[in-house]
């Protein structure tokens, strides 16, 4: 999203340098306290995107993480937007809760997750701002890195999200590993000002080294899909018997798919009265479409059924490209990794592209 | 930066009990300039009960408009507690509203169902005050009961300027009524429409704007010349927090009014 005053704008000459890795990690560390850091740190045997006080945390090897960077650090699962008091009058005052503006730098995001923050903004910074991811937005330094490797259930090759980042503006750097050092693709203004990475232009040995990387990573996928015609096609096949098997045989409507999913959206809006009744906290917090009463109106539900709910996630991600003009799916592969029985969106289209009814 | 969600203080300055269950509340904003067209709508509601999605009902002079509210949900039966000189919260105005410039100097029809009258009543207001701009007007009105139609004087009034017809689905044995019984679908012979220059507004239950716009269809309407209000949950009413998501659409922000046209054959709609 450049020319919204975002990370990543056009008027700035990029530059491409090659780091030592230990020359990145100090440049990382020299950044705080002025910058909260958040990256990936090894926690139980998994990764998870916490805040770092040093750079010797970062477990910069990880495959994937159960949740992605943008969903924890730049879109709130919870926060509050109003808060409701009771002066003497009984009249209510209404006080606008603001996020408090906090600089940040996210280290080692992947293609996909990086992405998936794109995608983020076209919901937030559309036609009506969000206010509190605008100000977490604006204040977040996003230093992408390429993927190493392919996890079980990547798919990003196959929705040109990775493995390596090809988007251009919308972050701030992007790193590929190239074992001993860094080639860091310096995409914007506040990334050059800010994290200091001065090395030696990156030439042609590099780049070819990483397109052979990339090319490589290319060949490892085991999940593949293949996105011709899918939108026209699933639209086609609404009665296809896919979604009620699926659905009735397997989905639990847990909702841990929309959880884990780095672009899913969706929210809702509650309210909580404290205990002396004088004070009354608006909050937004995540929503998720698989549950039974997310689409729920006076006399009627129009996704009363599990079948139509698992069919909205799946139609959402793979199908509803007109709504941004791009695919939601980043292809990460988290609501595959994370149902509990085993439910993969990319085998319902598979079977509807072998099966269909027109 | 302005926060989308900050509510505006509205006073309540008359209520009207219209049924037993739907009231018409006058409201005032005492701040701003507030400038809704017909068909879009109001987030409504009170801290600590929450917002519901509702309708203007009238045309808005000075700040001062109505909302007609059926009290079937958490929010809209907290606001059947409140009295005259209370306050509400609302943001808005939100959403599409009914294409009216285009609608200049053409024929319109209105098929209303139940509280489905309610974002049909601004139309029928801008029409009677600008009256030589529009062709013939025809509104069809159905409602379950004789005691379930709102406006009832109203349309008495409004019979003098636009055709009106009106039907239940029965009559109990103790009321009297004397307009049509049936669906509203039986009543689209009766109304003598010029289809290549009439636009039909439609709202009310998404399975009775299904059977009508297909009776339309079937008495040679187009689907560019069909316009429907759709009703969905929303929390935001600013296109985020994907409730309302019909399709690629957010009912909120590109409906609640559209062209039959544009949100046909969905999924999960009845379209």
């Amino acid at each position: 999203m450049s020319g919204s005053g975002m990370t990543g704008d056009h008027g700035f000459q990029e530059s491409n340098v090659l780091i030592s890795k230990d020359f990145f990690f100090n440049s990382i560390d020299s950044l705080r306290p002025e910058y909260r850091v958040f990256g990936p740190v090894r926690e139980n045997n998994q990764a998870v995107f916490k805040e770092i006080s040093s750079s010797a945390d970062l477990f910069m090897d990880y495959s994937t993480t159960m949740l992605s960077p943008g969903k924890l650090f730049i879109y709130k699962p919870k926060e509050d937007i109003l808060t409701f008091r009771k002066d003497d009058t009984l009249s209510l005052s209404i006080e606008e809760v603001m996020p408090e503006i906090e600089k940040q730098v996210i280290v080692g995001i992947h293609p996909c997750d990086i992405n998936a923050i794109l995608y983020l903004d076209r919901t937030f910074l559309g036609d009506i701002i969000g206010p509190y991811y605008k100000a977490r937005r604006e204040n977040s330094i996003l230093i992408g890195l390429n993927c190493m490797q392919v996890s079980e259930n990547c798919f990003c090759s196959s929705v040109g999200t990775g493995p390596h980042l090809h988007a251009q503006t919308g972050f701030d750097i992007v790193l590929t590993d190239l074992g001993e050092d860094y080639l860091a693709e310096i995409k914007s203004k506040e990334g050059f000002e800010v994290v200091h990475l001065k090395g030696k232009e990156a030439g042609t040995n590099e780049w070819s080294l990483k397109s052979e990387k990339e090319k490589a990573l290319l060949k490892s996928f085991n999940k593949i899909i293949d996105m011709r015609g899918l939108e026209g096609l699933l639209m086609k096949n609404l009665n296809h018997p896919v979604w009620a098997t699926t659905a009735d045989e397997r989905c639990l409507s847990c909702s841990n798919c929309v959880m884990v999913c780095p672009t899913c959206f969706c929210y809702n809006i509650g309210d909580e009265m404290s205990m002396d009744l004088i004070e009354i906290r608006r909050f937004r917090q995540l929503d998720a479409c698989q549950e039974l009463r997310f689409a729920e109106v006076h006399g009627a539900n129009f996704r009363s059924t599990r079948a139509s709910r698992l069919r909205q996630f799946v139609m959402h991600n793979l199908n509803y490209t007109s709504q941004y003009g791009v695919t939601k799916t980043v292809g990460c592969g988290r609501c595959i990794t994370w149902c509990p029985t085993k439910i993969d969106l990319t085998e319902m289209a598979k079977e509807v592209q072998r099966s269909h009814i027109y | 930066m302005k926060n989308p969600f900050l509510p505006l203080k509205a006073v309540i300055t008359n209520i009207k009990v219209e049924t037993t269950d739907v009231r018409t509340y006058s409201l005032f904003l005492r701040d701003g300039e507030y400038k809704p067209k017909p068909g879009q709508f109001n987030m409504v509601g009170y801290p600590g009960v929450g917002e519901a999605p509702l309708s203007l009902s009238s045309l808005v002079y000075e700040n001062r408009f109505q909302h007609t509210i059926k009290a079937v949900g958490r929010v809209t039966k907290f606001i059947e507690r409140l009295k005259e000189g209370d306050e509400i919260f609302l943001r808005g105005p939100y959403g599409s509203s009914w294409p009216l410039k285009i609608a200049i100097g053409q024929d319109i029809l209105l098929i209303a169902g139940g509280v489905g009258i309610a974002p049909m009543r601004p139309v029928i207001q801008e029409i009677l005050s600008k009256r030589d701009s529009f062709g013939n007007s025809t509104l069809i009105y159905g409602a379950k009961r004789p005691d379930n139609i709102l406006f009832k004087d109203e349309c008495e009034v409004w019979q003098k300027d636009i055709t009106v017809f009106l039907t239940v689905d029965k009559v109990p044995s103790h009321m009297t009524w004397t307009y049509n019984v049936g669906l509203v679908t039986e009543l689209l012979d009766k109304a003598a429409l010029h289809v290549e220059k009439t636009l039909a507004f439609l709202c009310g239950p998404e399975i009775m704007l299904h059977f009508v716009s297909r009776g339309l269809f079937l008495r040679g309407f187009l689907p560019s010349r069909v316009y429907v209000s759709l009703e969905r949950r929303m929390k935001c009413g600013i296109g985020q927090c994907g409730h309302c998501q019909h399709g690629s659409k957010f009912v909120c922000k590109d409906g609640p009014v559209f062209l039959y046209k544009d949100v046909s054959r969905f999924p999960d709609g009845l379209l």
